[in-house]
């Protein structure tokens, strides 16, 4: 079975799980920017639960299936269209052949995915298919897809069960978010009253929001790091703030390596929902402590195992 | 409400920097890299990465708790091998300066007060050593330039640097592996390719290796360049 991408949309990408363990080589994870949303796509379609799936950014995409498919879509909230007639998230979706899938702009979120039983061919690269586009490698050819590419998807043995994702297990897009987070390595070099408002001010999203980090605007924070420090580990959901006081939230294809003060950094629990944020979106971050942060990992784990048996290896 | 305190740890270099992140302070480059290789040969993390002066592990929440992970940090500090001297090999890293490959070759002979054929001598003249790999993949902090120390970083940085420019911030020389932005002053550039995803050894690099840079000249450059 073979998609033909007909509008790419303003980022689709392949993206499956993260590469892990290669930090210190300078290799960031990438792998789906929200991978709660990814496994519930694959969820529906009898697939792995990091099996390569299209993640859209913002504007969608629209798609041929080549062959008949079985298809989901899960993740920010969007109209969906199948040749044309309004069709559903959040289940299993029939394709046959010469179907046409649209998933519309998003409306609250940033990002889609769209999973196909079998799972999308593409490039294994130091250990993961997804693309990585700061350096090229992964997914196709390591790059945005273009209208008129053709992916192919991989063989399953059966037909998914036709499956719809229970309501209580739907997370739901938002323009407002909570994130919870803990002091970062460098919180210090923040005075005192910006410690406070760190965890006490309602940020907005900038616009220069991608895949590698995000703005957090709305206060400035005095910091006095000098303008030099060593330049030290960061990670997915670490926030940093610069000279400029204006904090940058850091997503999945975050740099290895920072040279700003690490104050915050976004708890496990909720960085699956880094993925999500848009410009405009509004943000507070919550404090927490590790073991506060563990036992409400731990709770939203068994709150998800139901329906994602996997779920502690996704987020 | 943040009460004011980031949670106590046992000793102060040992210090969380989130849920799921336990660091410890180094005295050098070296001594975080020899930390961070004795942590990923326990298996027992997710991540260990050597910045230049700490190094910062990654833990799965689910299985150990801070204070746990804080403990196996402080263990792995009384535990880990003298930094070791890696014989992992000497590279020539062949490079061409000044020109379109070496924009700012001017300013930092300004800076240092030296001619061009000064500063070349001066750069190819000793070993430098690959202190760490990081910021992308592949890209690699090399110490050992000392007169190069009090270069700072361009006030703005460049929005497009070519692979394998040769940056000098700072006493190090930095290889950019892939093109893009970057900050360091842009001496040169060299023909080699540091990072390839596609190749069985991806990374031509490694943290311990000795480096010795090589002037070539443009007409080499252009022939050494891979098309």
């Amino acid at each position: 079975m073979t998609l033909r991408i007909l509008k790419p949309g303003l980022q689709t990408t392949v993206q499956a799980g993260p590469r892990t363990g290669q930090r210190h080589l300078g290799v960031p994870a990438s792998g789906a920017a929200d991978p709660l949303s990814l496994a519930l796509a694959n969820r529906l379609v009898g697939n792995a639960a990091f099996a390569p799936a299209l993640e859209t950014t913002l504007t969608g995409v629209k798609l041929r299936c080549d062959g008949m498919a079985f298809a989901a879509i899960s993740g920010a909230s969007a109209k969906v269209r199948l040749n044309g007639e309004r069709a559903k998230r959040h289940r299993t979706l029939a394709l046959a052949d010469g179907d046409e899938l649209e998933v519309g702009p998003a409306k609250a979120g940033a990002r889609n995915y769209v999973a196909f039983a079998g799972g999308i061919v593409a490039d294994e690269v130091l250990g993961s298919a997804s693309t990585y586009l700061p350096a090229g490698f992964g997914g196709l050819q390591g790059r945005a897809l273009r209208a008129g590419d053709a992916l192919e998807v991989g063989p399953f043995d059966n037909a998914p069960d036709m499956l719809r994702t229970p309501k209580e297990f739907r997370p739901r897009a938002t323009t407002s978010w909570a994130l919870r987070a803990c002091y970062g390595a460098e919180v210090d070099l923040l005075e005192k009253e910006s410690r406070f408002d760190l965890f006490d001010t309602n940020f907005s999203i900038g616009n220069r929001a991608d895949r590698m980090g995000l703005r957090l605007e709305g206060a400035r924070f005095a910091v006095a790091s000098g303008g030099r420090l060593a330049s030290a580990p960061v990670f997915p959901g670490t926030i940093q703030c610069p000279e400029d006081g204006i904090p940058f939230l850091l997503s999945i294809d975050a740099q290895t390596i920072g040279g700003y003060p690490r104050v915050a950094q976004v708890a496990r629990a909720d960085r699956h929902l880094v993925g999500q944020l848009r410009p405009g979106d509004h943000v507070r971050l919550l404090w927490r402590d590790s073991d506060s942060a563990r036992e409400e990992l731990l709770a939203k784990h068994d709150y998800w195992r139901e329906w994602l048996p996997q779920i502690s290896a996704v987020i | 409400m943040p009460s004011g305190e980031v949670p106590a740890v046992p000793a102060p270099e040992v210090f969380l920097c989130g849920d799921d992140l336990v660091a410890a302070e180094c005295a050098d480059t070296r001594s975080a890299q020899a930390l961070a290789d004795h942590l990923r040969e326990s298996g027992e993390w997710i991540e260990c990465v050597a910045g230049i002066a700490s190094c910062s592990a990654q833990f799965d929440l689910v299985k150990v708790t801070a204070a746990d992970a804080a403990q196996r940090m402080m263990t792995a500090l009384q535990t880990v091998p003298a930094a070791r001297n890696v014989e992992a090999g000497l590279v020539d890293v062949p490079v061409c300066y000044g020109g379109d490959q070496g924009p700012d070759l001017d300013e930092v002979c300004r800076l240092l007060g030296m001619d061009r054929a000064a500063f070349i001598e001066s750069h190819t003249g000793g070993e430098h050593c690959v202190d760490m790999l990081g910021f992308t993949p592949g890209f690699a902090f090399i110490g050992g330039f000392d007169a190069a120390r009090e270069v700072p970083r361009r006030p703005q940085p460049r929005l497009r640097l070519a692979p394998g420019s040769i940056g000098i911030a700072g006493g190090r020389t930095g290889i950019y592996t892939l093109a893009g932005p970057g900050g360091w002053q842009i001496v040169g550039r060299t023909p080699l390719e540091l990072f390839d995803a596609g190749r069985e050894q991806p990374f031509l690099l490694r943290a311990g290796m000795r480096v010795r840079f090589v002037a070539i000249s443009e007409a080499e450059f252009d022939a050494r360049r891979t098309p």
